[in-house]
């Protein structure tokens, strides 16, 4: 706790230091914006210096040797970790703080839009909460399943110690807090109401708070980026001896297919935002109303958060491809053809931008090839499918949690592919974008597709990070809970947008109250749902049976160390000698280990029941 | 268990004939009052016949999984070592290829021309977003910011700016949107082809569909469509008094 402590204080000295400079130069007054962007720079570099960056990276500049937390108990979740574990297990807890966080402010806009009229918010505070809301919930599902189990099981997965980066790793985490220090600091500066999407010229105009969420944003992209580029060495670079790329986990891939693209493509969304910070402090005019270029933040801005669509859906493809196969008791159905279509998603996926701006008034010649484009990435998404019902078909189904959220998300994204082509379809899009049809699809692509995967991991892998089991009788319960409500919440809402009303908005004409009511109900029986998933985890992660290493008998490598895994993963050298998902292979080996006892397995696998 | 493709295909049969009944028979679309709208569900009606037997396929191996397929007791021996082979996974892929690239013919790119239609038009209206309302401006010079009205069954092309921040031109009764962009001149071609107002359909209004800032929900202005010779005397009228 001290580094923390010690973090907080330099990120105060920093900020204060940041306003006073700039007053001191320029005068002014301290609320300026450009004061808060020098205090939030040098606040950034005092937490992080605090925090652990004087020993693990300043004591080298002085030639001495670094230092990191060596410390082994609840401690260490505390501190500036280098263990690829530890900084799963704070991605994970962070950003289900996150996520609650997001889901109690949805809660928030349902209660106001349970009926016509203003209720408990006014619109302007409507329109703040929605954008608080976005930009919460999508950087859980960009960072919730790479950076939590991403950082945890590829590298077990691949064979390796750590990652490639243990101190750049543990870099990415830290910029984290900070960034939710700002989001949700930015209501003392008048909040954002430019919803998630920041779109310019209404960001350069509104209150000071997007100041705020501009500079957190460009932080987060940071943490992305180098938390990207880990993940993309680890896996080229870590393997363990035999582990071509034919039996790279699927979860692996699917992680270095994500991280290609978040490596890629973050720093053009931070781009955007630094054009929008320049306008509002240093005079520039890049989207000013009289000389600006009207169409170009939302070009720059979709080049970055169209891909960000599938750096949330692909470690979600990778979840569900990897439990699939454990709970059907059969190898993944087309390995080859799943692997070759993320890697055609992470291509495609730069080159569809502009689907998002078929009313956006750009040229009228470019709408034919961003509707092919965008189409021709159904194909692979039907690869995926298609692995996934191969892979079921006469399996040996094996209904605990992980498969019923499996189900959840097949059914779940399903609908959210299906409404997508009439999206990516120009002429329908004319008329459903911007409405509340939008707002349900993408909500059944990323909940459905990134959240429940990110749900359905937490299952999957709890037993092996905290060497317990979950209680199975509640994880049931919360799977149905969860994807029916889900269901009923989101339904209703494709309704009301097809019949005219449009997203973002605090009010709506009467004739909508029906169904905004239905769904307003539906919505907070879906939010109590978490306190079940909340309270079995916790409960299960101190009070839970002990399990051994492999309870799903799974063969993949981190299900064959002890659970939790030993601190550098393994006591003895792995070797893959075989296919990760041969279930129903006479004889098939994945992964034997150097010397007799691999990684402190105990031979005898605990059986749980339920 | 060896033939678990026949009850597969039935229920997947029964889910296509049961779905293709349901989205052939009943329509979700509200009211149309112009010929735009009239291309635009044809387009959303032909998608959703297309996507019924898509959808009936995933969710007939879900169903048939959950019973066929479950692992009972504590039984937990491994399935059929099935991989995929290239005939299968091959088939597969004509099939979304031949569906993708149908889509995008029909209704793509016919549903594309349908709508855009061609850039000739009777009247120009021009219309102007501000935070938070719509000024409108019509061929004599008459401006109003009360209401929008439109001759009916007349082409009129809308040149749409914005003054501040973007904005959307939206009728969702006409289907048609485009976006207010400062500093740019966005057009969109409408034919109404049924007259009324907001009175008979809440979706005879101009809504604001991009987020431009505290007044965006209430952005919003009455559409009113009536004969020609009704919208050139009031168009004078207006045109007179300003």
């Amino acid at each position: 706790m001290k580094y923390i402590l010690r973090g907080a204080l330099l990120a105060f000295i920093g900020y204060v230091a940041g306003i006073w400079l700039t007053v001191a130069i320029r005068g002014g007054s301290p609320t300026d914006e450009v004061a808060v962007v020098f205090g939030f720079i040098l606040a950034l570099l005092g937490w992080i210096a605090g925090i652990g960056g004087i020993e693990a990276f300043g004591r080298q500049w002085m030639g001495k040797k670094p230092v990191v937390s060596t410390d082994k108990g609840w401690r260490r979740y505390f501190e500036f970790s280098i263990d690829h574990k530890v900084i799963g297990i704070q991605y994970g807890v962070t950003l289900l703080a996150v996520l609650l966080i997001g889901g109690l402010s949805a809660m928030l806009m349902r209660i106001e839009l349970a009926s016509a009229g203003q209720g408990i918010l006014d619109l302007d505070d409507f329109n703040k909460v929605v954008s608080m809301h976005g930009i919460l919930m999508v950087a859980v599902a960009v960072a919730g399943v790479l950076g939590a189990f991403g950082n945890y099981v590829i590298p077990i997965q691949v064979g390796a110690a750590d990652m490639a980066f243990p101190r750049l790793n543990a870099l990415a985490f830290w910029l984290i807090p900070p960034v939710a220090v700002g989001l949700l600091g930015a209501p003392f500066l008048g909040a954002f109401n430019a919803g998630w999407t920041a779109y310019a010229p209404l960001s350069v105009t509104n209150d000071s708070g997007q100041i705020l969420f501009n500079l957190a944003i460009i932080a987060f992209g940071l943490s992305s980026i180098l938390g990207g580029i880990n993940i993309i060495v680890t896996v080229i670079t870590m393997r363990a001896p035999g582990m071509t790329w034919g039996r790279l986990p699927i979860f692996t891939w699917a992680g270095f297919s994500a991280s290609l693209l978040s490596f890629c493509v973050t720093q053009f969304f931070a781009g955007a935002l630094v054009l929008v910070t320049m306008d509002r402090v240093a005079g520039t005019a890049f989207f000013s109303p009289e000389v600006g270029t009207g169409l170009l933040y939302e070009h720059i801005f979709w080049f970055y958060s169209h891909p960000a669509v599938y750096i949330m859906v692909l470690p979600g493809f990778g979840v569900i491809l990897e439990l699939v196969p454990t709970f059907a008791r059969k190898p993944l159905f087309a390995y080859k053809a799943a692997v070759v279509s993320m890697l055609s998603i992470v291509g495609l996926s730069v080159v569809v931008w502009a689907h998002h701006m078929f009313t956006s008034g750009m040229a009228d010649f470019l709408h034919g090839p961003f509707m092919i484009l965008t189409e021709a990435i159904s194909i692979p998404t039907g690869i995926i499918f298609l692995a996934m019902i191969g892979t079921l078909w006469q399996g040996r189904l094996w209904f605990r949690t992980p498969l019923l959220l499996a189900f959840g998300w097949l059914f779940n994204f399903l609908i959210g592919g299906i409404t997508g082509i009439f999206l990516a379809d120009v002429a329908t899009d004319i008329h459903l974008h911007d409405t509340y049809y939008v707002v349900a699809h993408f909500h059944y692509t990323i909940v459905g597709g990134a959240i429940f995967a990110l749900l359905a991991a937490m299952f999957y892998w709890f037993p092996k990070i905290t060497g317990r089991m979950y209680n199975e009788r509640a994880g049931q319960i919360f799977a149905v809970w969860v994807t029916v409500f889900f269901n009923l919440t989101f339904i209703p809402l494709f309704w009301v947008g097809i019949n005219g009303m449009n997203r973002r908005i605090g009010d709506y004409p009467e004739a909508f109250e029906g169904p905004n009511r239905f769904a307003s109900i539906m919505a907070l029986i879906l939010g109590a749902s978490f306190l079940l998933f909340v309270g079995n985890l916790v409960y299960s992660a101190i009070r839970g049976p002990k399990v051994g290493p492999n309870p799903w008998n799974a063969r993949t490598i981190e299900w064959q160390v002890s659970s939790p895994p030993p601190q550098h993963n393994f006591t003895s050298q792995p070797r893959v000698v075989g296919h990760p998902y041969d279930y129903g292979v006479e004889g098939s080996v994945h992964v034997v280990f150097d010397g007799d006892s691999p990684g402190g397995l105990d031979e005898h696998t605990e059986e749980v029941r339920v | 268990m060896k033939k678990s493709w026949i009850p597969v295909f039935l229920i997947w049969l029964l889910f296509t004939v049961l779905g293709l009944a349901l989205v052939m028979n009943t329509s979700v679309m509200p009211a149309q009052y112009s010929e735009e709208a009239h291309h635009i569900d044809e387009a959303y009606e032909l998608l959703e016949v297309l996507a019924v037997p898509v959808m009936a396929l995933v969710l007939a191996v879900m169903l048939w999984g959950a019973i066929g397929w479950r692992s009972r007791g504590a039984d937990r021996e491994d399935g059929p070592p099935q991989r995929g082979g290239k005939v299968l996974i091959g088939l597969w892929l004509v099939v979304t290829v031949s569906l993708a690239i149908g889509i995008l013919i029909n209704p793509g790119f016919v549903g594309l021309a349908a709508v855009r239609g061609e850039p000739v038009s009777d009247y120009v209206i021009e219309l102007e977003g501000s935070q938070f309302f719509w000024e409108v401006t019509y061929p004599n010079g008459g401006v109003a910011l009360d209401e929008l009205v439109v001759p009916l069954e007349k082409r009129v092309r809308y040149d749409v700016h914005s003054t501040d921040v973007l904005h959307s031109f939206w009728v969702p009764a006409f289907r048609t949107k485009i976006d207010a962009v400062p500093g740019l001149t966005t057009q969109v071609y409408i034919t109404a082809t049924r007259t009324g107002g907001m009175d008979d359909d809440i979706n005879l209004r101009i809504q604001c569909a991009e987020l431009c800032g505290a007044g965006h929900a209430q952005m919003m202005m009455p559409v009113r469509v009536v004969e020609e010779a009704e919208w050139l005397e009031y168009i004078d009228e207006l045109g007179a008094g300003g």
